[in-house]
């Protein structure tokens, strides 16, 4: 009763911010009734995905300071299963998604128990590296299509179909997946409040401060790495289902990973706001970027090259991102 | 019983024996004292006992348990909290929330752990920095609420790491009253590692000496101030010559 109270409960961000933030949870609930473009549309889905997979990422990147660049894995895990099990045996989105979020969560415990022994630039590698394995393994296995992918054709259905999550229209997708982002919002809220939450903010100050405050420090980040894992891998197994077409490149490919990270940390890693910041400036940026470079051949990968500039540019100027920027501003104010 | 009691601990890092063969107890509502030079070896002896390093060999008993091969956090959990010297905080969490880490090793409601260290920021004389941000606080400020945040467990036994080390006089003072606070009031036995004898010798019971990773000396601090062991390990033995006859 206590953490769905909490979960609610935005009392502590200024007047200012939750003004803002109803305003803008107004404009994404009444945007598609504005709006015809189906570009407008696409973004907009890509920027709710993204924000909630930098939402998982902030949990453990963000609140924990564990730099994780393997969330592709965890995309992967949840569009195979979802798009595997409505392929093979026609189960639905809603059981499928589920099981893939148990999956995941079970591969990221495998994989967290021996990494988080692991610390700072060497567990980011070794998450790159397990992450890339994957990617490897799924692209010579047969039973899902190896490097081929799979695709849900639509045709086999009658759309729009809420058990199987397949539609025409993009109009459904994004109010399904506004619904998982609202949700995700109040998850985060009620995390970064409750005791797993102040624990892994006090091991991102100090690990021997935490450990001498009875917190099992590596347990602790096991935990909170799979509460990500969960939120990545649900949005994976709605994107199997909103593309309809999935291969190992683009659901566990490296850009997506580092992506994910980028999204958190340009908006500020260890805030609320701060994913969906990231996601409103980066996802715009990246689809812009695609249109762009679909004309210019040549300059395959530029994309990389500026995702590269931005995380120097936070690195250096800013390591709390955007959202750092403004509560630096309104502390000075406050003095 | 002794509340803590520490056996035969030796500490070797490589070649280097930090702590050598070291045996002492503290008994429960006990204030004991543990002073030596730099590098005698006093922070590694906490870090042993509360479980950060491995010990080399010996035993450490702590409330008729033996916690020689536990977890720094497992220790913990049965009572024993410590401070650090250095504390870093990254700036992401207040006071308050500082405090409340502690608290949550005892509750799993973020309210009650509120409430919980309102009250000892309170008892400590420091509710008003709630809001502030620990590393933008000064360094008294910030060695009290590490002594908060370690209440925040509800100890039977607190050791603190140079608690008053670098503060002036005035400071001292609050830090001392604090101290006290902790020790009389809340009947939580102390253990304190400090260079400020004027501290030391004024609120222990008990005071241990090390020296080059030994014990030299152990007793009440009256005595402990003429131990000529303890004159030479700080002054050195050229002084305990010269000046051996004025000292008996």
């Amino acid at each position: 009763m206590e953490t769905l109270r909490s979960a609610f409960d935005f009392s502590d961000f200024p007047r200012l911010d939750i003004s803002i933030a109803g305003i803008i949870a107004i404009f994404l609930l009444v945007f598609p009734l504005f709006s015809s473009s189906a570009f407008a549309m696409a973004t907009m889905i890509q920027f709710l995905m993204f924000s909630l997979y930098g939402m998982g990422w902030n949990t453990i990147g963000g609140y924990g300071g564990q730099v994780d660049l393997g969330k592709a894995q965890y995309v992967g895990i949840g569009a195979y299963t979802t798009a595997v099990l409505l392929i093979r045996w026609d189960i639905p989105f809603w059981f499928s998604m589920p099981l893939g979020i148990c999956f995941a969560v079970v591969w990221s415990f495998i994989i967290g128990y021996p990494l988080f022994r692991l610390k700072g630039h060497y567990f980011a590698i070794a998450t790159i590296a397990t992450s890339l394995v994957l990617m490897d393994l799924f692209g010579v296995w047969e039973f899902v299509g190896a490097s081929r992918g799979l695709e849900i054709s639509p045709i086999k259905y009658h759309p729009p179909d809420f058990w199987r999550l397949i539609f025409k229209e993009d109009i459904y997708y994004y109010y399904v997946i506004l619904c998982f982002f609202f949700i995700g919002i109040l998850y985060v809220n009620g995390f970064r409040k409750s005791r797993l939450g102040f624990q892994l903010r006090s091991i991102k100050d100090n690990e021997d401060v935490a450990r001498s405050l009875g917190i099992n420090v590596h347990w602790a980040k096991i935990k909170t790495y799979a509460i990500a894992t969960a939120f990545v891998s649900m949005v994976g197994s709605f994107h199997a289902c909103y593309i309809k077409s999935i291969e190992p490149e683009d659901t566990m490919s490296l850009d997506i990973s580092i992506l994910i990270a980028l999204m958190a940390m340009l908006g500020g890693a260890g805030s609320l706001w701060g994913p969906i910041i990231g996601a409103a400036v980066l996802i715009p940026l990246k689809s812009y970027l695609k249109e762009w470079l679909g004309a210019a051949a040549g300059l395959a990968g530029i994309d990389l090259v500026i995702y590269a500039m931005i995380i120097m540019l936070i690195s250096a100027l800013e390591p709390r991102g955007i959202w750092g920027i403004v509560e630096k501003r309104r502390r000075r104010k406050r003095q | 019983m002794a509340l803590l009691e520490v056996q035969h601990l030796t500490k070797n890092f490589g070649g280097l024996s930090a702590n050598q063969d070291i045996s002492f107890s503290v008994q429960k509502g006990e204030l004991v004292g543990l002073i030596g030079p730099n590098g005698a070896g006093k922070t590694t002896l906490f870090n042993c006992i509360s479980g950060l390093h491995p010990i080399s060999s010996g035993s450490v008993v702590f409330d008729g348990k033996d916690i020689t091969a536990l977890k720094a956090h497992e220790i913990a959990r049965r009572g024993l909290a410590r401070t650090f010297q250095i504390y870093v905080a990254s700036g992401d969490l207040n006071v308050e929330e500082n405090v409340m880490v502690g608290c949550f090793m005892r509750t799993g409601s973020t309210t009650k752990a509120k409430d919980r260290a309102r009250d000892i920021l309170k008892k400590l004389n420091i509710g008003d920095l709630s809001n502030a941000l620990v590393s933008e606080l000064p360094v008294a400020a910030q060695k009290r609420v590490t002594m908060a945040t370690a209440l925040g467990s509800d100890p039977k036994l607190l050791l603190l790491d140079e608690v008053a080390a670098g503060l002036n006089p005035n400071e001292i003072e609050e830090i001392m009253i604090n101290i006290r606070h902790i020790h009389d009031d809340l009947g939580i036995t102390v253990m304190l590692i400090e260079h400020v004898m004027e501290l030391v010798m004024n609120v222990s019971d008990r005071v241990m000496v090390l020296d080059y990773g030994l014990k030299i000396a152990d007793g009440v601090p009256k005595c402990v101030a003429k131990d000529p062991n303890v004159i030479k390990a700080y002054l050195g033995e050229r002084f305990v010559r010269e000046h051996g006859k004025e000292l008996a």
